[in-house]
């Protein structure tokens, strides 16, 4: 027997943060600029106080907090503007009564704070306007978000404008608080909204390129099936991949891709605006974080607060949505300190959600090994995670072996988290390094390099299952009293919710050439007296030639000197060569002999003088240098290829670019005979322009400079941030998460998949939100869906079929498991069982195909698919064949 | 990265100015996900680019000269720009006043014209992220720099970072933050020093000071003072090569600073040994270098099909030969009658020798294609068609001239079967179909088995019921026998640990096939099927788990 079995143990969670985090860290700010009023401060949390003081604002409160979400669920259940009314009626009568707030002198930099939200100038756009500040000092990070705002219809003849209703209980709130009010001195006098160079939607037809529409439609319309060959086989990971970086390419122009005319929604059908009376409005929203004062904690949390970003966003809608409705809400209520009180009170409910969730994001606890990403980073460990794995899930197994609890999970964690796919689509190259291991995809690792994307967006897609078609994204909650079991039960779920792993590359610290700078040695002694002119381009053939030979530098001297990058020699060669730039570092001097080979090598048998030359440049010393710089890249001598014709690159290294260098011959040649020609390119304006001419296109090739980079595993990433421990609290960002009570799951849910179908971290169109909810103490599956509201007995969510494939797999899983096979290929086992799945889903897509109605038994008996493996099968095949989606619906 | 960098400059006589920007041009897209679904309109668009370019800048670049000093200038008009190319993705980082592809002018125009003059930074030196989907997204860091000239002793720049992805921006904050910091700093430093430098030689605080004001020359002197350069701010005569290279690294850097690493499946073991039988015969044909040698390759065509990879599908691909030809398993199986199919394709899964033996080969080739399908490529060793008997060992698809004779060793042999093709006399004149095989050909089936082949193996009575019915295309009956291959090839699998590799006894093997699913009627079938398939594992597979097996020691037993 195997000892390493009885060691393991559940996972042990681990903490995410370093630090404590203090909720008071996090100010809201809701500004208003208004054509005709100026600016106004309609919400400042600094600004408010609690009258009861025995309690802090904080979200801590549990009143608060329970209060806003009993809130929350009546109103999903009735249209917005009764259950308002009703809502604060019947708080009024509430036994809590809801903590009063008072107003204090503003903050001092609230002025301030309404510049940098606005800006100087107000601009024209309607859509809504992202911003991010750091302010130094004291450190905070602030996130701004600008809307314009809408109105309601104008149809109906209500008496109530919305300007009149709005602004009595915006100036009585200012009015109670005098000093609040910015008045409109603070508008600055240059408010006439900045027409921007914007592109017209108009202009986009006129030019004929047909961006927007293309592109978007191909967002929202499936692709087109990959055909029943296997040959085209390429995963929808890659082809979310690279219709990202397509979507998001520059090279289209702007294209606004969905979602750009989000405004502040103040419409309610009870108070209707007057069109007459519509003014330039926008509203901004403003959070402004505090930034902890130790270095290493403030480094941590802004990596964490960036990469983490699309989260924070998603948040911040749902934060706005509140303030939205508390302003809908509170212009209803006549009596004036009362409408003050409720609007206090609802934004700052808001704002203590708000408070509470990145809390929450920051510091629960998270799985501390993922056994997916785990195994394909340390391949080392392979085989004690294999077995650990196996062991945990045997025991789940036993666990839940009547209600086949395991296998109902399994089936709907399959079902949704859809990213394992692309990790068993049979790969068509030939394994490189250890024969059975996975290949890590090289068409996506291609794809990466030549058309750059986000992987941190790539990843988020992958846990939240996002590939197929129409995109669903999910999440797993498991809940139970049992913390062990349900620690379990994530580390089991661990290896099925899948994801890319991320490597980041920084440079080292202390590096001292930095492709960053483009002045890095000519630092030392600029001596204006001695330089040369301003625009001589003397880099454009020295740069050529580096660049030329970049490749056998590389090679030679990647070995010779370990650490050294050739690039820091470009950077020596790009600087002042009058510098007096006292050490040339160890590298470069160690480089220089074996450069000098190269440029010589370069410049053939008639070169001398240049491959002294380049030498010196190297050496930054000779007083040669001047001439044969300059003698090199005199603009005013054009390379003229032609010329070039007689001298052929018969010196040259390989990776030396023939025309290039052809070029670069001539240039010599041409110095060679018109020998004093510094004065030549002493000023641009002298310079015969008609050489150039607008027909000369070919830019000036530099080499591309890098640096060496450090590659290490990346920290703040999706996959080790969204796989959650067993939580104190339900969290609405986490991949997986496990909780002991489901009793704020319930409260929260339908709310946080409808806000997810409307505000998507993920940051493009979602279909349907969805949660899978396995409870460990009734050993029950649900899965809750954003497009389903009521379900029969109170029950959040339908339960899971038991696919009988999946079922099979794990049994026949953990019997080889059982009977001593080796864990590894148990493990590998089962990844085959997963392709088999896949390779049904393809039948299946396939039998679909030109089908209009399904037969099951025909199913069964030809395919082997019961009919319980299909919405399994439906939602693998709906990654490689969209239409499979539209067939089944 | 999908971003462009642009250094703006406040122009204290003409305003917010682009002075340099860097883009990057990737290839056209590269590997669409597959044929046919590339973004529809993008070659026109491609066209209308570079119609537009030429236009648009030069439009551009008109007008804006006609309004623009030394200090709105990076480039002079007649430079052609600079241009880096990374070999290794083709991405080209290029270089000009203003960039060059005419949609990105007005989103950089707007960068620099909110960065410089609308919004607000507090201490105005700093980075500030804004955008909004319209207008692109615009990571922007202003500061100042030394010009003992300007007024308050300093001008006011920008470099902005403009990308449609904004989520992919805010992600880059810290490293674009703490790269151009870098730059500016470089820059910031290397202009102080000029500034020093030229305070020395002529103290502009005293000059101003001492000279008189005059408001009818004022205008004038700062207008001439206002045109100095970066360059001549800096005295760096390469500044603008210099900044190219630390942009396009900016580019490239941002752009790769975090990869992923995706997995996807093992290959099949289809897949393995059609890659092995390639390098071997690749090691063969180098062997013979020079020597006629295309005649005895064995398997031209499945080599060549690593390539396509569609090997499995593969019936239609025949050598020249005219003829009739058998399209599917499904058409064999209507031309042959069941029960002779069945008896066929028992002894194809079981691993006996199957002999055709008539005088058309394209007819039994065409055969043996369709049969293929049934086994795992490294369980299929066919002579097409061959002059003389072939041994067993040698192959188990062996296509005969009608006249060969078979020996008896292998007639009176259970392991194998004979199919002969006999020309059916045609009494008509009239042309027939070459789909009409049966008026062709008669074929008579012998072997001298005495089992029945018609309990198992599961796998052939699932082919079956897919064969019979109608309603499934050829294409859902390939891809089901697929999942049936793989299915059964996975049981090999386990069955080849199990037994081989680890060598557990008689007791245990019942156990595993019990869960493989292999037990039940036809049992007897299946485990001679599974043997039979084991030996048409691939070698790496095969390797593999003996040598994992003595590295992870004695994880059984």
């Amino acid at each position: 027997m195997n000892v390493l079995i009885t060691v393991t143990c559940v996972s042990l969670s681990f903490s995410w943060a370093s630090a404590e985090f203090d909720l008071a860290q996090i100010r809201l700010i809701v500004y208003q600029d208004c054509e005709k009023r100026g600016r106004q401060v309609l919400f400042d949390s600094k600004a408010i106080h609690k009258l009861d003081t025995s309690e802090p604002v904080t979200c801590k409160n549990p009143i608060v907090t329970v209060s806003f979400i009993l809130k929350t669920a009546d109103e999903t259940k009735t249209p917005p503007n009764r259950s308002g009314a009703c809502h604060i009626g019947s708080q009024a009568g509430d036994k809590d009564k809801p903590p009063s707030y008072q107003y204090t002198r503003p903050a001092s930099d609230v002025n301030m704070i309404g510049e940098m939200m606005f800006g100087s100038v107000s601009m024209s756009y309607k859509g809504s306007t992202l911003k991010i500040h750091h302010i130094r000092s004291p450190p905070q990070l602030m996130v701004s978000k600008v809307f314009s705002t809408r109105f309601g219809s104008s149809t109906s003849g209500s008496t109530n404008t919305y300007v009149s209703c709005f602004f009595s209980s915006v100036s009585r709130l200012q009015g109670l608080t005098s000093r609040f009010q910015m008045g409109p001195h603070f508008c600055r006098s240059h408010s006439n909204p900045v027409d921007m160079p914007s592109r017209g939607h108009s202009e986009d037809g006129d030019s004929g390129i047909a961006r927007s529409a293309s592109l978007s439609s191909l967002l929202a319309t499936p692709l087109p099936s990959p055909g029943s060959s296997f040959s085209s086989g390429l995963s929808s990971s890659y082809q979310r991949r690279w219709l990202r970086s397509q979507a998001t390419s520059l090279q289209h122009g702007p294209m606004p891709r969905w979602n750009t005319e989000e405004m502040f929604n103040l419409s309610d059908e009870s108070c209707n605006s007057n069109p007459a009376m519509i003014q330039r409005k926008k509203i901004a929203i403003s959070i402004i974080i505090s930034l902890p004062e130790r270095e290493e904690e403030n480094h941590n949390f802004q990596e964490f607060f960036f990469s983490h970003f699309p989260l924070f966003e998603s948040h911040m809608n749902k934060l706005k949505t509140a303030i939205e409705r508390a302003m809908i809400v509170c212009r209803r209520i006549a009596e004036s300190s009362q409408r003050v009180q409720v609007y206090l009170c609802r934004v700052m409910e808001a704002l203590g959600e708000f408070r509470m969730t990145v809390w929450n994001l920051y510091m629960a606890p998270r799985i501390s090994e993922p056994v997916w990403l785990s195994m394909i980073s340390q391949s080392t460990e392979r085989n004690l995670l294999c077995q650990r794995f196996l062991k945990e899930m045997s025991l789940l197994m036993e666990h839940g072996a009547k209600s086949q609890f395991l296998a109902a999970l399994l089936t709907a964690v399959l079902t949704h988290h859809l990213a394992w796919v692309s990790t068993v689509m049979p790969s068509s190259l030939p394994p490189i390094k250890s024969a059975c291991q996975k290949p890590a995809s090289q068409t996506v690792d291609l794809l990466a390099k030549s058309h750059p994307y986000n992987p941190l967006w790539a990843q988020l897609g992958d846990l939240y299952g996002a590939l197929g078609s129409p995109v669903r994204v999910c999440r797993t909650v498991v809940v139970g009293r049992k913390r062990e079991l349900v620690q379990r039960v994530l580390y089991v779920l661990s290896y099925f919710i899948r994801c890319s792993d991320l490597q980041e590359h920084v440079q080292p610290q202390g590096q001292m050439d930095n492709p960053a700078s483009p002045c890095t040695s000519q630092t030392t002694d600029p001596t204006p007296e001695k330089t040369c002119p301003p625009k001589p381009d003397p880099l454009k053939p020295t740069a050529c030639v580096i660049g030329t030979s970049e490749k056998a530098l590389n090679s030679d001297l990647g070995n010779a000197i370990p650490g050294t990058s050739v690039e820091q020699n470009h950077e020596i060669l790009l600087t002042d060569t009058n510098s007096t730039s006292p050490s040339p570092s160890s590298e470069s001097t160690a480089v220089r002999p074996e450069f000098t080979e190269m440029g010589q090598e370069c410049f053939g048998e008639d070169s001398d003088s240049v491959g002294g030359g380049l030498e010196h440049i190297l050496a930054n010393q000779s007083p040669l240098l001047h001439r044969v710089q300059f003698h090199i890249g005199s603009p005013s001598e054009t390379a003229n290829d032609g010329q070039a014709g007689g001298l052929t690159g018969a010196g040259c290294g390989r990776g030396l670019d023939r025309k290039l260098h052809q070029r670069l011959l001539s240039d010599i040649r041409r110095k060679e005979s018109s020998d004093s020609a510094l004065g030549d390119s002493d000023d641009e304006e002298t310079s015969p322009r008609e050489l150039y001419g607008a027909t000369e296109q070919n830019e000036y090739e530099l080499p591309l400079p890098s640096c060496q980079v450090e590659s290490r595993a990346s920290v703040n990433h999706f996959g080790h941030s969204l796989l959650g421990g067993y939580c104190p609290q339900y969290m609405p960002d986490f991949a997986l998460h496990g909780i002991s009570s489901d009793l704020r799951l319930k409260q929260c849910l339908m709310a946080d998949l409808e806000h997810t179908v409307l505000h998507p971290a993920l940051d493009e169109p979602v279909a349907e939100a969805l949660c899978i909810v396995a409870d460990t103490d009734r050993l029950s599956v649900q899965v809750v869906t954003s497009q389903r509201r009521v379900c029969e007995g109170g029950r959040l969510g339908r339960d899971v079929m038991v696919s009988n494939l999946v079922h099979t797999l794990i049994t026949s899983v953990l019997q080889l498991f059982a009977l001593n096979i080796a864990s590894d290929f148990c493990v590998m086992h089962l990844e085959d069982r997963l392709q088999e799945v896949y390779f049904k889903s393809r039948s299946l897509a396939e039998y679909l195909r030109g089908q209009t109605r399904v037969h099951v038994k025909e199913l069964g008996l030809a395919l082997g698919i019961e009919s319980s493996d299909i919405p399994l099968l439906a939602a693998v095949a709906s990654t490689h064949s969209p239409y499979v989606a539209q067939i089944l619906l | 990265m999908n971003a462009l960098v642009a250094l703006c400059h406040f122009c204290e006589l003409h305003g917010p100015r682009t002075l340099f920007c860097t883009e990057a041009l990737h290839p056209p897209s590269p590997s669409p996900p597959q044929p046919g679904s590339a973004i529809p309109g993008d070659r026109d668009r491609e066209a209308d680019r570079e119609g537009e370019g030429l236009t648009m800048r030069a439009n551009s670049s008109a007008t804006q000269r006609a309004d623009m000093c030394e200090g709105c200038r990076s480039l002079p008009a007649s430079h052609p720009g600079f241009v880096s190319v990374d070999s290794e993705t083709g991405i080209r980082y290029l270089s000009h006043q203003h960039p060059r592809q005419p949609q990105l002018f007005s989103v950089v125009r707007q960068a620099c014209v909110r960065s410089l003059s609308c919004e607000v930074c507090p201490g105005r030196e700093g980075p500030i992220f804004f955008g909004d989907e319209q207008h692109g997204f615009v990571f922007s860091h202003t500061f100042f720099i030394k010009d003992s000239l300007a007024r308050g002793f300093q001008r006011w720049y920008s470099i902005v970072v403009v990308a449609m992805d904004r989520i992919y921006l805010i992600n880059s904050w810290p490293f674009l933050l703490r790269h151009l910091r870098q730059t500016i700093q470089s820059l910031q430093d290397t202009a102080l020093k000029v500034f020093d430098n030229e305070q020395c030689v002529c103290p502009q605080r005293a000059v101003r000071m001492n000279s008189a004001f005059s408001p009818a020359v004022f205008p004038h002197q700062r207008s001439g003072n206002a045109a100095r350069s970066l360059t001549s701010l800096t005295q760096h005569p390469n500044l603008w090569a210099s900044l190219h290279s630390s942009f396009s690294w900016l580019l490239k850097a941002c752009g790769s600073r975090l990869t992923e690493k995706l997995l996807e499946g093992a290959p099949t073991e289809d897949t393995l040994v059609l890659i092995e039988r390639q390098t071997e015969q690749e090691e063969e044909m180098s062997g013979w270098e020079g020597a006629e040698g295309g005649g005895s390759n064995p398997q031209p065509s499945q080599s060549e099909s690593v390539h396509s990879k569609d090997f499995q599908f593969d019936d239609g691909r025949q050598e020249d030969l005219l003829g009739p030809k058998f399209k599917s398993l499904r058409h064999l199986r209507q031309v042959l009658g069941a029960n002779d199919f069945r008896q066929l394709t028992w002894h194809v899964l079981m691993g006996n020798q199957v002999i055709w033996r008539g005088a058309d080969p394209g007819l039994i080739q065409s055969a043996f294609n369709v049969l293929k399908a049934l086994l795992p490529v490294g369980c299929v060793r066919a002579v097409s068609y061959s002059p003389h008997y072939e041994e067993a060992y040698r192959c188990n698809f062996l296509g005969l001239s009608p006249d060969v004779p078979i020996p008896a060793h292998v007639s009176s042999s259970e392991f194998s079967m004979l199919v002969d093709v006999h020309n059916v006399e045609r009494g008509c004149v009239n042309p027939v179909s070459d789909d009409d095989i049966l008026s062709l050909y008669q074929f008579n089936i012998s072997s001298a088995n005495t089992q029945p082949t018609d309990k198992g193996p599961t796998l052939l009575n699932k082919i079956e019921v897919a064969l019979s019915n109608g309603n499934l295309s050829v294409e859902v009956v390939s891809l089901c026998l697929l999942c049936l291959k793989e299915e059964w090839m996975n049981k090999v699998k386990v069955l080849f640990k199990f037994s081989k590799v680890d060598g557990r006894g008689k007791e245990d093997t019942q156990k595993v096939l019990a869960l493989l699913g292999a037990t039940g009627p036809g049992e007897e079938d299946n485990v001679r099927l599974l043997k039979f398939w084991m030996t048409g594992l691939s070698k790496l597979y095969k390797s593999h788990l003996m040598t994992s097996t003595s590295n992870t020691g004695s994880s059984a037993s």
